[in-house]
């Protein structure tokens, strides 16, 4: 067997750092024999390409010899929750826009239809998050408290707190600036992006706890399977609002809904904002279904 | 022109005909491969495919000696490696002769 020359550490610091964009698994199983090769090949900028580019098919077909089946699912629900939050998020933002405001959609039936399953699709994905999460969330909570662990608690205690304290900051923002007709579109925008802070860090708190104390077993498989339920029910209503959108774009371009009234007033920027929600609904449905997916297989295999 | 006919060497067979003698770990292969079949293997490349062969049953790992994991070529490995080296060798028998004949037919 051929023998390396000797070793020249610390030349190779570019391409250490490619290795990094690697999936923890897959360094953990090649990181150090990839290291020991560039130790003795020198590294240097085309071997540091060269990992990057690899790094990105490990990503999207990781190796299954790798297979960490719990920390697979882990990963799976930690991807569903923040991609199926923002996803919720854009929704809801969708139909206080456009639902909520007073405009009349009787009379155009796809319209209609859309928000009716929009509804229905919602509910069934909070149904499937509370059901499927609760039991994991209860079961960490209570190891948590278990073992003293105090940074643990505050991160699942993060989902309760996070929307109370966003809930309590809109009605006193709506009792302070509020007006016959609600609130002004800055006001409402700025309590819009703060919601999405409110679910980012609602679902983060959970995540931060599940790479800590690594669940596994019965509740992890159920929150995965409720995942891939949430996941389909939240790519339901992200079509339905799109269709609904496409509905309004076609008979309702009238509409003066906050949004019209802060950003768009012409028709090319109507149609610019419809298409950015349909970009950003597909891209958080693709990774939603995607992970989701990695998740059920790894939740069936054996 | 000959750039565009590189599939023969496509990396995951290079590893295996590398591999078709005895164990060998990175270092080994990346060296071998670059004396007797004239290809540069990248680390990035390298360790994709040893992954990607591993999943697929055609090599294994064995024990590392001083961080250097040498890898084996599996029965399955061995079998995949002969049957492509039959179709190869047949395409390359074939070339040959019918260059040759083209050629006499050209110098006719």
């Amino acid at each position: 067997m051929a023998t390396p020359p000797a070793r020249r550490p610390g030349r190779a610091r570019l391409a250490r750092a490619a290795l990094r964009l690697y999936p923890p698994a897959w360094r953990a199983r090649y990181g150090s024999e990839v290291l020991v090769l560039l130790d003795d090949t020198g590294g240097g900028l085309a071997a540091a390409m060269g990992l990057a580019w690899r790094a990105i098919p490990a990503w999207i077909w990781p190796p299954r010899q790798l297979h960490d089946r719990d920390a697979r699912m882990r990963t799976s629900l930690s991807t569903v929750l923040m991609t199926g939050a923002m996803l919720a998020g854009v929704c809801l933002t969708f139909a206080q826009l456009t639902q909520f405001q007073g405009y009349e959609t009787h009379g155009f039936p796809l319209v209609v239809g859309s928000y009716a399953i929009f509804d229905a699709a919602m509910v069934v994905c909070a149904l499937a998050a509370a059901v499927g999460g609760l039991p994991l969330w209860l079961v960490m909570l209570r190891r948590a408290r278990r073992e003293h662990r105090t940074r643990e608690t505050a991160y699942l205690v993060l989902p309760l707190v996070a929307p109370i304290a966003w809930i309590a900051t809109v009605a006193a923002v709506a009792r302070l600036l509020g007006g016959p007709d609600g609130v002004s579109p800055g006001v409402f925008l700025a309590v819009t992006l703060l919601g999405f802070g409110a679910a980012a860090a609602s679902c983060a708190g959970p995540i931060l706890a599940m790479r800590r104390l690594r669940p596994r077993g019965p509740a992890v498989q159920l929150a995965v399977r409720a995942a891939g339920v949430a996941t389909a029910a939240i790519v339901v209503a992200g079509a339905a609002s799109a269709t609904a959108l496409t509905g309004l774009s076609v008979v309702a371009l009238g509409y003066d809904g906050y949004l019209f009234m802060l950003f768009v007033p012409t028709v090319a920027q109507v149609v610019a904002v419809f298409a950015g929600y349909l970009a950003v609904v597909a891209a958080l449905a693709i990774t939603a279904i995607v992970s989701a997916r990695r998740g059920a297989r790894a939740a069936h295999s054996r | 022109m000959t750039g565009r006919l590189d599939r023969w060497a496509d990396p995951p067979l290079l590893v295996l005909a590398s591999l078709a003698d005895e164990p060998k770990h990175g270092y080994a292969i990346t060296q071998d491969v670059a004396e007797t079949m004239g290809v540069t293997l990248g680390a990035g490349t390298l360790y994709a495919v040893i992954s990607r062969l591993e999943a697929q049953g055609l090599i294994e790992p064995l024990d590392a000696v001083d961080r250097r994991r040498p890898y084996r070529i599996t029965a399955a490995g061995a079998e995949a490696l002969a049957q492509q080296a039959s179709r190869m060798s047949k395409v390359a028998s074939l070339a040959q002769a019918r260059l040759r004949t083209g050629l006499g037919m050209a110098g006719a």
